[in-house]
Parts: structure tokens; sequence; C-alpha cells
């Protein structure tokens, strides 16, 4: 019973500062701070006006999409092979793919800042935060699809192959429609990591910020800051819809492959 | 009958460990044909070599005279029937069926009439539009034998597939894959580590003990005839005495401890038996207690009552015979007006030299 | 080689498949590793840079004080933050674990996970609104009449920061103590009291142990990542809260002298590292016998 209440005041402690944010963000004011004033939609009116933040929320899509699209390709390549025969040296390997996991995110933004534009010369742009990101998504969309592909019984594939169809038409016909639910969770989750990710974006953004990237230049200005808030709800309500919905696939790609469900993401 | 598969000297490898040894086998077209054998001696090994599933290290597959080294599974003329049944789960139990047939070129209700047809071979006509995940273990056994007879394969692989059942379910499944078989004449080549079943179900058995084959014969002459105390001991209960070979020829004398000289016929000893020490093999159903006023009909011995374990329908006597150092099991119907004796009573039993076997 | 010789058709395929990944990872994580351990033996000159080796950039770090100040400031930061973060998340891993229904675990699990996946930025900056000068606390006490002037210690320095980074980590931290608790075996508890121990007891002798994997697993989760966090210490910090990550940032984006940035980034790595190996080593008997 006390660990109940200490659960929940727990949780309460994770929501708290997000509760805020729609307080703030109809609050009639422009200093952030109680007590409340009085109630307005002006803030998000302004959101809507405001070109540079468009441009910025357009650049992180694209780079969201791409992220979520090939993070999600990679990732199914190592759980497939996760779910095959291992051979030696094959844990190593895994170990090393999943390593950005653990790595401090600033480590490989210096490392990837380094490469590109002190070794190789390139410049920044929105496609070198895509391969930062599909770096940094891989692991979790791995994570994600392990799972998948460990609730499948392997020989699903070779009832496939054993009725006539080739491996990758067995793979297509069978391997894929099952793991697809998790696939989507697998692109919902690196979609909303990398739509969310400043640390290494700051470091590798080219000349058009994406959304993080502009947010903090936005949070040096008093002024701008129920803006922001109003921005903020709108992310967060995305979010938890985004995430909402990846948890439903990532459910159900468990319960069709034939396991039983115990944790969450990760 | 026609050879169907022929296995000529293969070896398979896993890493190190060598899991196929050597193994030469010839199946026939339209034989019921078991691979039995102790979990781990390599059965679904060997039934995926056939397959094509698992590549062999040495030796050769032919399938009706053609060398399958580089066929691939799906283009064999064997289907599987697997474990787990693998029955995919998104689809419906007739598109389960229905699944080997996509490139058959049939018509939709061609195809629709086949599964309709192989639905009701398994006694599942009427279940197409069910939901594959929503049925029971049997019912989905039938659905993996329907999905794998409708492409009228020359071969159909079952690798255990009556263990995940209940008893009940399996004794009556085990009639119908006979009925089934005897129905559609495809070679069946059942892999099982329950000797019974085999034994019901089977034209031929290869028992196998690590990665070999022991004995290959049909099911009354493995359990008669065992040709190495492994298969006996594997397939049924066999009591064991030491005993002595004293003559060779057409006929064989024994002196079995216990028991005395007998002469057997040579079918009873192994080839090329030699003078010396045997062990002598007898069933526990061919022993019999005798009861006041029996006779033994061949040759009987005195004996006392070691250890009785009750059955029912049979009751197990182990009995101590006067020079013999193991006691022997006998196996006796429980018949009206026959008691169950004591531990310690003293009894005879009769045996006969015809059911007798040299190792 | 005659290990690779015998390989079977499924070894070469997961082999393939795991090609295209590890490539990836080879290309964009070792290389660009490898490249800053490179640099960071070099030195910069105004705009070019010199590429003859030299250790200048460790001497550099090594001789001023300001750097070794950074660096202990951060390892100190993280470690409390991690140990807040484990300590306050253990009591509930073990309650989703043992005391929520089984189908309700998975609600549980979301509902913890959602607030880590929410934009980062907002979500530290909110904390700002909440700790500030006219912030939520302040605001609040002030009108219930219990402080007469805001409170200033909790803005603006390292304490700030601890809060902030914990509640940011919180999640890390409860699902690898969670994943562990999960596979006890629960007889195992039972067979402990039914030998005479209290639950209390049975808890400290036989679930503590147990699940110390996952502890050292959460340590290490948060422990690592948090030494790579500028935001919050730029957010929250004030002057006397800046953290190595700081000033790796500044001198790469704003001094441009990335060989000392990164020898910087390297010697916070090994640190971070050697830290953690400790600790590992000195859980080895709770991790023996499991991967
Ligand atoms: N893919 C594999 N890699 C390595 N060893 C294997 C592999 N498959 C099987 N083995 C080993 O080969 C031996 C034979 O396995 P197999 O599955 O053929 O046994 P089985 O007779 O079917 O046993 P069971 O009755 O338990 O199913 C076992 O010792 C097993 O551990
Ligand atoms: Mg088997």
């Amino acid at each position: 019973m006390k660990l109940r209440v200490y659960a929940i005041a727990y949780l309460i402690f994770l929501y708290a500062p997000i509760i805020l944010l729609p307080i703030f963000a109809f609050n009639d004011a422009t200093i952030i701070a109680f007590p409340l004033s009085g109630f307005t939609t002006e803030w998000f009116a302004e959101l809507t006006q405001n070109r540079a933040l468009h441009a910025a929320v357009q650049n992180s899509l694209i780079i969201a999409v791409c992220t979520a699209v090939f993070a999600t390709i990679l990732g199914l390549c190592a759980a497939r092979a996760g779910a095959m025969s291992d051979f030696p040296g094959k844990k190593g390997i895994t170990g090393f793919i999943m390593l950005p996991l653990v790595l401090p995110e600033i480590i490989v933004a210096v490392a990837l800042l380094v490469i590109l534009r002190q070794v190789l010369g390139l410049s920044l742009g929105n496609w070198t935060i895509i391969m930062a990101h599909v770096l940094i998504c891989t692991p979790f969309s791995i994570a994600i699809l392990n799972g998948a592909f460990g609730a499948l019984d392997p020989s699903m594939e070779e009832a496939a192959l054993d009725l006539g169809e080739s491996r990758w038409s067995a793979f297509r016909l069978v391997t894929l429609p099952l793991v697809m639910p998790g696939i989507i969770s697998s692109m919902l989750i690196s979609f909303t990591i990398s739509l969310d990710e400043f640390i290494i974006a700051f470091f590798l953004t080219g000349s058009n910020p994406t959304m993080p990237v502009y947010i903090w230049g936005l949070l040096r200005f008093p002024k701008s800051l129920p803006v922001i808030m109003a921005l903020g709800t709108i992310l967060v309500a995305l979010s938890v819809i985004l995430l909402t919905i990846a948890e439903i696939f990532r459910r159900r790609g468990v319960r069709r492959a034939g396991g039983t469900d115990t944790g969450g993401f990760l | 009958m026609t050879d169907l598969i022929k296995l000529r000297g293969v070896d398979k490898y896993y890493g190190d460990y060598h899991a196929l040894r050597d193994i030469n086998l010839t199946i026939r077209a339209g034989e019921f044909f078991s691979l039995l054998g102790p979990s781990g001696c390599g059965k679904t090994t060997l039934l995926r070599v056939i397959a094509g599933f698992e590549g062999v290290s040495g030796g050769t597959v032919m399938i009706s005279d053609k060398d399958m080294a580089d066929v691939p599974p799906n283009q064999r003329p064997t289907n599987m029937v697997f474990q787990s049944y693998a029955i995919f789960p998104h689809l419906s139990v007739g598109e389960n069926v229905a699944f080997g047939l996509r490139k058959s070129g049939l018509n939709k209700a061609d195809k629709a009439s086949a599964v309709e047809e192989a639905l009701s071979m398994v006694g599942l006509a009427g279940y197409g539009k069910r939901a594959a995940h929503a049925l029971s273990g049997g019912q989905r056994q039938r659905v993996a034998l329907a999905r794998a007879l409708i492409l009228k394969p020359k071969v159909l692989l079952l690798d255990e597939p009556l263990s995940a059942l209940d008893k009940k379910m399996r004794e009556h499944m085990q009639v119908e894959l006979i009925r089934l078989q005897r129905a559609v004449g495809i070679t069946f080549i059942l892999v099982t580590h329950d000797q019974e079943e085999a034994l019901v179900m089977s034209d031929r058995i290869a028992v196998m003990f690590a990665g070999e084959i022991g004995q290959l014969d049909d099911p009354e002459t493995l359990y008669r005839r065992p040709n190495s105390r492994r298969v006996a001991e594997f397939i049924g209960k066999m009591n064991f005495l030491p005993g002595r070979v004293t003559a060779t020829g057409d006929t064989i004398t024994l002196d079995i401890a216990g028991f005395g000289v007998t002469d057997v016929p040579a079918v009873q000893a192994p080839e090329g038996a030699t003078l010396g020490e045997a062990a002598i093999g007898i069933r526990p159903e061919t022993l019999a207690i005798l009861f006041d006023g029996e006779k033994a009909s061949r040759h009987e011995a005195a004996a006392v009552v070691d250890e009785v374990v009750y059955y029912g329908d049979m009751t197990y006597y182990d009995v101590r015979v006067n020079n013999v150092p193991e006691p022997l099991t006998i196996a006796m119907k429980n018949m009206i007006g026959r008691p169950v004796l004591d531990v310690g009573a003293q009894t005879r039993i009769a045996w006969d030299e015809r059911a007798i076997v040299v190792f | 080689m005659a290990k690779f010789a015998t390989l079977t058709q499924d070894q070469t395929r997961s082999i393939k498949l795991l090609g295209l990944p590890l490539v990836y990872a080879l290309l964009l994580l070792a290389v660009p590793l490898g490249a800053i351990v490179l640099f960071s033996f070099w030195t910069q000159d105004f705009m070019t840079v010199d590429t003859t080796f030299t250790t200048a950039n460790y001497r550099e770090i090594y001789d001023s004080p300001i750097y070794g100040l950074l660096l202990q400031r951060s390892l100190m930061v993280s470690g409390i933050v991690t140990a807040v973060t484990v300590l306050l998340a253990y009591p509930v891993a073990y309650f989703i674990s043992f005391h929520v229904h089984p189908s309700k675990k998975s609600i549980w699990l979301f509902l913890i996970t959602i607030p880590f996946w929410t934009s980062y930025l907002i979500r530290v900056f909110l904390w700002k609104v909440i700790l500030g000068y006219n912030g939520v606390i302040n605001s609040g006490l002030l009108q219930l009449g219990i402080i007469d002037e805001p409170l200033t210690f909790i803005l603006y320095n390292v304490n700030a920061v601890i809060i902030t980074l914990a509640h940011a980590f919180a999640p890390f931290a409860i699902l690898p103590i969670f994943v562990v608790l999960e596979k006890i075996d629960r007889s195992l508890l039972e067979a402990s009291q039914d030998l005479g121990e209290s639950k209390f007891s049975t808890f400290l002798r036989v679930t503590l142990p147990l699940s110390m994997p996952g502890v050292v697993g959460a340590v290490l989760i948060v422990f690592i990542p948090t030494i790579g966090d500028y935001v919050t210490p730029e957010l929250m910090g004030g002057a006397g809260g800046k953290l190595i990550a700081n000033m790796i940032q500044t001198q790469f984006l704003q001094l441009n002298n990335a060989p000392l940035g990164a020898a910087l980034a390297i010697v916070a790595m090994l640190c971070v590292t050697a830290i953690s190996l400790i600790f590992v080593f000195l859980n080895r008997k709770y991790l023996r016998g499991r991967t």
C-alpha cells in the first residue's frame, strides 16, 4: 500500500513539468508565473504566423521521416540476423551496433562533426543530422524488432519455404506481415526520437535549423516563452499520440506472433 | 514397391558435433516409415536433411533417383508437418491451406474446391473461413496436414506431430493418420520418440541412436528379433540372462543360467554367432507364472516372487530363479479366478525357447 | 579460419544481414571516434589544424585547473544524479513487478516512459519555470505565506542541474531494474520464507542480490549519458553550474578549437569508462553467470 502511494507520487513527479505546459499555453500573460491571469488562444495563433518556425518544423519532419525509415531498415537487418544462428563474434558485433544507446550524445556529436567538417570538409545540412539520428535510433529499432522476431516461431518461414515459396517471398508473405506491427512501432519511436533530438542536431545543423534548435534559440527571449509553451503543448500531445499508437502496434505484434507481453520499450 | 528416397553415407556435422553418422537408408514409395529414437539422437536432423532445410556434410540424398544436393526445400517433392504446426496466424484456415497453391496456376474456383477437398479429407470441412489462431491443437494439426497434402507431395514429413496432443487425442489421431496415409497413398516419414506410436503406425521403423541407425525393420521383426541390446531395451522391456553358446550350426545350443540347456533355430541368434559367453533376452510377456494345476507347454523353472506391481489389467512380477543373478520380470494378464501372488510366494514359471533372443 | 569453413547457410545469411548495420556503425561511429582520438593529438593553429603529433592538449587539460574542476564537478553531478535516480526508481520498479497485476504492468511502464520521449528541451526549460525566481514553487509558497522572499538556492546552481537531470533520466533507471525483477523466480521468495526468513530479510537476502544486475545496468545507463548533457547545465546551472560538456561544446562551436575539444571529450569518456568498469568490477559477484 505504501509502495503504491510512493509509485503514484513518483508518477506525479514525472508528469509535473508537462502538466504545466497547457496551463501556461492558454494563460493570458507574457511572464510564465503564477498566479494565472486569464484564458487566451493568442499564443497558438502566433505559432501559425511564424515563418521561421514552419521552416524548422518542415526540416525536422523530413529528418525524422528519413531517420525512421533508415533506422528501421538497419534494425530489421540486425534483428533478423539476431533471430538466426549464432556465429563466432555475433555478440560482439551486436554489442557494438547497440553502443550508441549508452554513449553520451555529445561524443557522437563531436566525433561526427570532426569527421564531416574537419576531415572530409563537407558542409553540414539535413543529411548530416539524418546520418547521426539513424545511428542513435538503430539500437532502439533493434530492441523493438528483437521483441517481434523473438516471438516468431522459426518454423513459420520454413513452412512457407516448404510449401514452395522462395526465400524472399517466404519473408514477404509470412515474416513481414507478422513483424509489421513491430516495424510500425520502430518507425514511430525513431520518428519521435529524431523529432525531439537536440544535442546532436545543434552540432550538425547547417544553415537551416531543426525545430529543437530553433526552440533553443527562442529560449533566450523571454517574450517568446508563451509561444514556446503553446508549441510544447502541441508537441507533447503529438508525441503522446504517436507513442500510444506505437505501443498498441508493439503489443499487437508480440501477440500476433504468439508471445506474451511483459515489458515496454527497451 | 519402388524405392523413393535413398540416403547414401549421409554425414552431418554441427560445428564439431557429429549429428548424423554415415546414414544409409532406403525408403519405398507409399510406405509409412518411422524414425524412432531417444531425444537428441538426430531424428529431426535427418528429417530436415531430407526436406532440404539442412545441408549434408557428406554423402548423398536422392529422391526418385535425383540427387537433391542443389535442390532447395521449396523445390523438393516433400512437404512437412512441423512439430509446432507453424500455422500462419495472420491467415484464415482456408488461406493457410491454399498457401502452397499460389504459383500453381489454378483459378480461384479450382483453388477453392481444392481447399475444400483437402479440408474435408482431414475432417475440417467448412472451416475455411475460421481464423487460424482460434483453433485447438488437434485442429491445427489437421490444418497443417491439409496444407501439406493439398500439394500432393511424394513424401510427407512429420516431426513428432502428435506430441503436443493429450493422450486421448493422440490415440485418435494415430488412427486418423493411418487412414489418411492409406487413402492418399503418399509416403509418410514420421519422427517420434514414442515406441508404441511407431509400432502401431509404421510399415517399417528405423531405430536411431546417437546419429546412427541401430536397426531397420518392420514392427514385428523389430520387436521379436531386436539385433542389439540397446534396441531391445529401447523397444518394450526385456529380461537379460547370462548364458553360453555351446554349439552352432542350423540350430544353436545354449546353456542358460538357471534354465539349463536348450536348442534354438539360428535365426534367433546374430549371424555368425560364435561359441562362448552370450546374453540371453526374454520378453516379460513370453514368460508366465504357473498357478496351481497349470502345466508348462515347453519348459518350467522354480521361482520366488520378489516384487509385485499391480496395473489393473496386468500384474508385473519380479521373480528370482536359482542361479539367475537378476530378478526376471513377468507380465501376466489378470484373468478371472487367477489370484495375485504375494511377495515371497514359492511358484513355478513357464518359458519357451522360441521366444529367446541371443545377443 | 577452420571454423569459418564449416559455417552453415543460416550462419552465412545472418552474417550478411548483420553486415549492413555493422558497416554503418563502423563508418559513422568507429571511424569518427578514431578521428577524434587522432585530432586530440593535433593542435589548432588559428584557422588550420597543425597535424604534428603532440600531447599538448592533454598537458593543457592537466595543467589548467578549470578543466579538472569541470570534470570533477561533472563526475560528481553524474554520480549524485545516478544515485538519486536509481534509489528513487528501485521501489517503483519493485512495486510494478511485485504488486501490479500482470495485465496492468505494461500500462504502468508506458506511463513511466511517456515523459521520457516528450520534447527534452521544453521539459528542461519547464524546470526553470518551476524552480525560477518567479517560478511555480516560489510564487506558490509566497502566496501561501510560507516565505516572504523568493528562494534563490533552487535555480542557477548545481542543485537545479541535479534535480532536472534526475527527472530526465528516471525512466532509464526503472526499466533495467524492472526487467531483472520480472525474471526472478517467485518460488525462490517462497522458499526463503519457508526457510524461516521474514518478508524483509527475504528481500535483503534474496530479492536484492538477485536484482543487482538490473541495478548495475540502471547505474550505467544513467551515469554514462548524463556526462554528455550540456542542455541542462546551460539552462539551469548558471555560472557555477557549468559542466565538462559545456566546455566541450564551447571548444568546438565557439572557440573553434576542435583538437582541445576532442581531447576533453576523450578524457571525459575515459573517466566515465574507468568509473563504470570499477563499478562493474565491484559488483562482479552479482553478475556472474548472467549476461
Ligand atoms: N542447429 C543446430 N546446431 C547445433 N547443434 C544442433 C542443431 N540442431 C540440432 N543439434 C544437435 O544435434 C543433435 C540431434 O538433434 P535433433 O534435433 O536431430 O534430435 P532429435 O532426435 O530430433 O531429438 P528430440 O527428440 O529431442 O527432438 C542434438 O544433440 C542437438 O543438440
Ligand atoms: Mg526432434
